[in-house]
C-alpha cells in the first residue's frame, strides 16, 4: 500500500485556534466605518395580497434611514438557488412582492442607524392586507378548489413533473413473485445553523458591490445578483468570512438583494442578520414528501422492478425543487431491472424549501429502506443478506447515471459495522432486562454523491509559490465548517513534499480566487480537492522545467520523487533538491522564475460514496417510550483524507439524522394559517441528552480511481440513512410499521439511560482501530 | 421616563469597566457592541440555543437573557477571557485536539458552559457533562467530540491544574 507523508492523516482545522479563542470572524462581527442596519418587513400571512403600504410615520421614526417598497426594486423575476444555471431552475419570486405567498416572505425593508430604530422603523409600517386562502399540505394543494400560487407558471400546483426509468417496470412487476406497497410520509425540517442568515452588502462611489455573507456558494450569488442588478461580475466582489455551518441553508440567496439595493440608496454599508424568527420561517427548509413505493421481487429475494412516485413540498416558489427532482432520481444503489421514477413538485403555502444535505436523499431513503426490510420480513430474508444480494458493486451503473461504479466499500461496511454490533451485545448480553420492554436493531443502506450527481462539478485552483519555498493556495471553495481548507492544504502539501504550515489558505473571495462552483452536493473533495491537486501537479512540472534550464539539461532528466526532485547535470554530480531548495535555485539569478500552478477540474463522473446504519432501541411497550441506545455509521468514502475530520462529519450526520428521524417539524397551524414554529423551543433539535453512543467505522479497504489519493466524499452521506435504521429498530420491536417521521408522533423518546452506570467504571468504548 | 440611563460597573476578563447603559440593554448587546468582545457569538437573543454562553460570577448564563444593568458589580468570563495570553486553556487545547471544533459558532459558548462545571466539579461523570452543555446548541458534531474534549480537558485538569495568569 502506498504510504503518505500527510494524506490519510488527523490534522486539527486549520483555522482552531482562532475558533477556540473567539478569534474567527464570522459576518456579524464585522463593523464597517459608516455602516447602518437593514431589517425586513416580512409577510406575516401565508397568501395575501398587499393593497396599501403608507410609509409615512416609519419615515419619520428617528434613525430611520430609507425605506424600499415593492415599487422601488427591480420587478424582474428571479431563481435565488445556488445552483449553475439550469433552465429548469423555474423565476418565480421578486426581491420585494406585494402578493406574499408565505409567512416571511418579502415585502417591504428599512434600513437605520440601529438595529432597535430597524424595528421601530418596520413597526411603523402601516399596511394594508387583503388575506387569501392558504394551502399547507401536498394533498391540500392538489385539490381542485385549492388556491392557484403562480398561474404563471402552471395551471396546477404541479409545477414540474420529473421521470427516469429503465426497463419496463409494468413487465417487472408482472414477472414478480411479490409485489409490496406501501407510503411514506417526511416532514418539511430546519437547517438550524447556529449561525443565522447575515450580509453586510456596500456599494461604493463608483457603482460597484461588495457583499460579506456566509454563504455555500460565493460565485453563483454573484451571477445571481449580476443579473438581478444588472452588475458586470467583475463589479460584484462576495467575500465569506468564517461560517457557522450551512447544511444547505446557505446555498440560495435570502437577503443580499435587499441589502445591496439598501446600500446602493444610501451608499453606505448596510448589515442584514436574520432574527432567528425569520431563520425558522423564512430561510429554505427541506421539502416535505410522501412517497408511493412499488416493488417486485423474486421469491428468493432478487428485486425485479421499483416504482417511486414522490412528491415534494416545495413551499411558496421553485428554488432548488427541479433540481432535488433530478437528483432523486439517481439514488438506488440495488440491482434493478425495471426502474422508474416520477417525481413531482408541488406549490404550497408553507415555509420554501431549497437545497438540505441530502438534496432529497433522506426522504427517498427512508422509504425505500422501510420498504426494504418490510420486504425482508416477508420473505423472512436476513436484512442485511436481503439487501447485500442485491447491491450493486463496480462494473455496475445505477439507475439514471451515466457511468458504472469504479469503487464501492459496501462490504466492508457491513463488515466492520457487524463487529462493533455484536460487540455491543456480548458487552449487554446480559442487561437487567425489565419486563414489557423488547430490544431491536434496526439498519439502514443509502448511497449518495460525490459534487453533482449530474457530473456538472467543476472547480478551479492557483497555488502561487513563494521564494522561500511556502505557498498561498487560493480556491473558490468555500470552507462552511466542513474542514475543506484543512483538507486541500494537505493535498497540496502532500503533493509537494512541503509541511503543512507552509500552506496558507485564501478561500471563497471572488475577486481574489478562482472560480469554483459552491459548497453543494457534497462537491468540495472529489471535486475541490481533484483541482488542487491538479494545480500542485502543474508546479512540480514547472520547477521541473525551471531547474533544467537552470542547470542546463532537459525536464526529462529530472526527476520527482518523494517530494524531492533528481537531477544529474552535464557535470556528472548527481543533484537531489528538496522543494523548498529548488524553489531557491530557480527563484532569482538571471534565470529567474515565479512559479504558479493552477488548474481547472470539470468532473465527468459524480462517484457515490455509501453507508449503512444502524440503531439499537429499546421500547417500552406499555407507554411506547423509546430509548435510542446505540448508533453505528460505516461509511466508504474512498480514502479518507484526514479520518478526524470525516469521523466528526459521520457523527454530526448522525445528530441530524436522529432529529429528521425522532423531533423535527416545521408544524403549521391550520387555524391561524401560519408555521407555529418559529423559535428553538417550538422546534427542537437535538441536545447532548438526547444523543445515543455513537460508534463510526470508515472503510479504510476502498479507493476511488478518479479521487484525488483515492478519495470521494462524505459530506452530506452520513445524514441519509439515520432516519430509516431507527425507524427500522422501532418498528422491529413495536411489531407495527412506522412509516411516518418524526416518530415523536407516534413515540415517547427518552435520552439515553444505561450506558451512564456502566461507563463510570469503565469509561467509554474506543471504535478507533 | 425614556432614554434614562443608568451607570453599571462590571469586570468582563478581569478588566473593570464603567458603563452607561439602557436599562434594556442586554449583557450580550454590552459584550458585542460597546466592549467588542465579539468571540461571545449571537444566535437567537432568545436564550435557546447557549451560543451566547458566559460565566457571570461562577455560574453559566446566556448573555442574550440577562439585562445589562443585572450584571451589575459582577465579573464575566467571556471566550476572550479563557486562555492565558499564549496558553490555550485545557479545554480550548482538547476541543483542538478532539475535533470538537467545525463551524465554530457554538464553540465559544460551549466552552464556557464546560468551564463553568470544571471549575467546580473535579472529575464530572459523563451525564454530568452532557447535561452541563445541554443549553449549547450544535448542529455539527453530535456532541460527540465535545463531550470527549471536556473529559480529555477534565482529566489534564487533574494532573496538573491550570493556573490563569493574571
Amino acid at each position: 500500500m502506498e504510504t503518505f507523508r500527510l494524506i490519510g492523516k488527523s490534522f486539527p482545522r486549520r483555522e482552531s485556534f482562532a475558533k477556540v479563542t473567539g478569534q474567527a470572524r464570522y459576518t456579524d462581527d464585522i463593523d464597517l466605518p459608516g455602516m447602518v442596519y437593514g431589517a425586513i418587513l416580512r409577510s406575516s400571512h401565508a397568501h395575501a395580497r398587499v393593497l396599501r403600504i403608507d410609509a409615512s410615520d416609519a419615515e419619520k421614526v428617528p434613525g430611520v434611514l430609507t425605506i424600499l417598497l415593492p415599487g422601488d426594486v427591480p420587478g424582474n423575476l428571479f431563481n435565488c438557488a445556488g445552483n449553475p444555471p439550469s433552465p429548469i431552475l423555474i423565476k418565480d419570486e421578486r426581491i420585494l412582492t406585494d402578493r406574499p405567498l408565505y409567512v416571511g416572505d418579502r415585502i417591504a425593508a428599512v434600513a437605520a442607524l440601529t438595529p432597535k430604530a430597524c424595528q421601530e422603523g418596520l413597526d411603523a409600517l402601516r399596511v394594508e392586507i387583503e388575506p387569501l386562502p392558504a394551502v399547507f399540505e401536498i394533498e391540500d394543494a392538489l385539490r381542485k378548489e385549492a388556491p392557484l400560487l403562480h398561474p404563471d407558471v402552471s395551471q396546477t400546483n404541479i409545477f414540474k413533473k420529473m421521470e427516469a426509468r429503465k426497463g419496463d417496470v409494468e413487465r417487472g412487476f408482472a414477472e414478480s413473485e411479490h409485489v409490496f406497497e406501501g407510503e411514506y410520509r417526511t416532514p418539511d425540517v430546519q437547517h438550524v445553523p447556529l449561525e443565522p442568515v447575515s450580509c453586510i452588502c456596500d456599494f461604493s462611489a463608483d457603482g460597484s458591490l461588495t457583499i460579506w455573507s456566509n454563504t455555500q456558494t460565493p460565485f453563483q450569488d454573484r451571477r445571481v445578483l449580476s443579473e438581478l442588478l444588472g452588475l458586470a461580475e467583475n463589479r460584484i466582489r462576495i467575500i465569506k468570512p468564517a461560517t457557522g455551518g450551512g447544511f444547505g441553508a446557505r446555498q440560495q440567496i435570502h437577503n443580499q438583494h435587499v441589502g445591496a439595493l439598501l446600500s446602493r440608496r444610501l451608499r453606505r454599508p448596510v448589515k442584514i442578520v436574520n432574527t432567528r424568527e425569520e431563520e425558522m420561517l423564512a430561510t429554505s427548509a427541506r421539502h416535505g414528501s410522501i412517497c408511493h413505493l412499488k416493488v417486485g421481487v423474486d421469491k428468493d429475494g432478487t428485486l425485479k422492478a421499483f416504482h417511486a412516485k414522490v412528491y415534494l413540498n416545495a413551499g411558496a416558489y421553485c428554488t432548488h425543487t427541479n433540481i432535488v427532482l433530478a437528483a432523486q432520481t439517481r439514488k438506488f444503489q440495488y440491482r434493478i431491472p425495471h426502474y422508474l421514477y416520477e417525481g413531482y413538485a408541488v406549490y404550497t403555502n408553507a415555509p420554501v424549501a431549497g437545497a438540505m444535505r441530502g438534496y432529497g436523499n433522506p426522504q427517498l431513503t427512508f422509504a425505500r429502506e422501510r420498504m426494504m426490510d418490510e420486504i425482508a420480513k416477508e420473505l423472512g430474508l436476513d436484512p442485511i443478506r436481503f439487501r447485500m444480494m442485491n447491491h450493486l458493486e463496480v462494473g455496475e451503473t445505477i439507475p439514471a447515471h451515466t457511468f458504472p461504479l469504479r469503487s464501492c466499500g459496501i462490504r466492508e461496511c457491513v463488515a466492520g459495522g457487524e463487529a462493533i454490533r455484536r460487540r455491543i451485545d456480548e458487552e449487554e448480553s446480559a442487561p437487567e432486562k425489565r419486563a414489557g420492554e423488547t430490544e431491536a436493531w434496526g439498519v439502514a443502506f443509502c448511497c449518495h454523491t460525490s459534487g453533482p450527481s449530474n457530473n456538472d462539478g467543476m472547480s478551479s485552483c492557483v497555488v502561487l509559490v513563494n521564494d522561500d519555498g511556502s505557498v498561498n493556495l487560493c480556491t473558490g471553495a468555500a470552507d462552511i465548517g466542513q474542514g475543506c481548507e484543512t483538507t486541500f492544504s494537505q493535498i497540496v502539501a502532500e503533493e509537494l513534499g512541503i509541511d503543512l504550515g507552509a500552506v496558507t489558505v485564501t478561500a471563497a473571495d471572488t475577486l481574489h480566487v478562482p472560480y469554483d462552483l459552491g459548497t453543494f452536493a457534497s462537491g468540495q473533495i472529489y471535486v475541490g480537492g481533484n483541482a488542487v491537486r491538479q494545480a500542485a501537479l502543474e508546479i512540480k512540472e514547472r520547477i521541473r522545467v525551471a531547474l533544467a534550464d537552470h542547470f542546463g539539461t532537459t525536464p526529462e532528466q529530472v526527476g520527482c520523487e518523494k517530494g524531492r526532485f533528481n537531477l544529474i547535470p552535464g557535470d556528472g554530480k548527481k543533484v537531489s533538491l528538496s522543494f523548498r531548495d529548488a524553489v531557491a535555485k530557480i527563484s532569482f539569478g538571471q534565470k529567474g522564475t515565479t512559479v504558479i500552478g493552477r488548474s481547472s477540474f470539470k468532473a465527468v463522473e459524480s462517484p457515490l460514496p455509501f453507508a449503512v446504519c444502524w440503531a439499537k432501541v429499546v421500547l417500552d411497550r406499555a407507554s411506547k417510550t423509546v430509548e435510542i441506545r446505540h448508533i453505528i455509521e460505516a461509511v466508504d468514502v474512498g480514502r479518507a483524507i484526514n479520518p478526524d475530520i470525516v469521523r466528526g462529519q459521520v457523527e454530526g450526520g448522525i445528530g441530524m439524522g436522529l432529529g429528521f428521524a425522532i423531533m423535527e417539524q416545521i408544524e403549521c397551524d391550520r387555524k391561524a394559517e401560519r408555521p407555529s414554529s418559529s423559535d428553538l423551543l417550538h422546534y427542537k433539535i437535538p441536545t447532548a441528552l438526547d444523543m445515543p453512543r455513537v460508534h463510526v467505522y470508515i472503510a479504510e479497504g476502498t479507493q476511488e480511481p478518479t479521487g484525488p489519493f483515492g478519495a470521494k466524499s462524505v459530506g452530506e452521506l452520513p445524514a441519509v440513512p439515520v432516519a430509516a435504521a431507527i425507524a427500522n429498530a422501532v418498528a422491529k420491536a413495536a411489531g407495527e410499521p412506522v412509516n411516518v417521521l418524526p416518530m415523536a408522533k407516534d413515540f415517547v423518546f427518552r435520552g439515553p439511560q444505561g450506558f451512564r452506570k456502566a461507563e463510570r467504571e469503565k469509561g467509554p468504548p474506543d471504535d478507533k482501530r | 421616563m425614556e432614554n434614562q440611563h443608568v451607570m453599571i460597573e462590571i469586570h468582563v476578563n478581569r478588566v473593570p469597566y464603567r458603563l452607561t447603559v439602557d436599562p434594556s440593554t442586554t449583557l450580550l448587546e454590552v459584550l458585542r457592541r460597546d466592549l467588542g468582545l465579539k468571540g461571545t457569538k449571537r444566535g437567537c437573543d432568545q436564550g435557546h440555543c447557549g451560543a451566547c454562553t458566559v460565566i457571570l460570577d461562577d455560574k453559566a448564563i446566556n448573555a442574550c437573557a440577562v439585562l445589562a444593568v443585572q450584571a451589575d458589580g459582577k465579573s464575566v468570563t467571556t471566550i476572550e477571557g479563557v486562555s492565558s495570553g499564549e496558553h490555550l486553556h485545557p479545554l480550548q487545547e482538547a476541543f483542538v485536539e478532539e475535533g470538537a471544533i467545525q463551524c465554530g459558532f457554538c464553540t465559544p459558548g460551549m466552552i464556557l458552559s464546560a468551564k463553568a462545571l470544571l471549575d467546580k466539579a473535579r472529575e464530572p461523570s459523563e451525564e454530568e457533562i452532557r447535561e452541563a452543555v445541554s443549553g449549547n446548541l450544535c448542529r455539527c458534531s453530535g456532541y460527540v467530540n465535545i463531550v470527549k474534549a471536556v473529559q480529555k480537558a477534565a482529566l489534564a485538569m487533574r494532573t496538573s491544574p491550570w493556573k490563569p495568569s493574571d
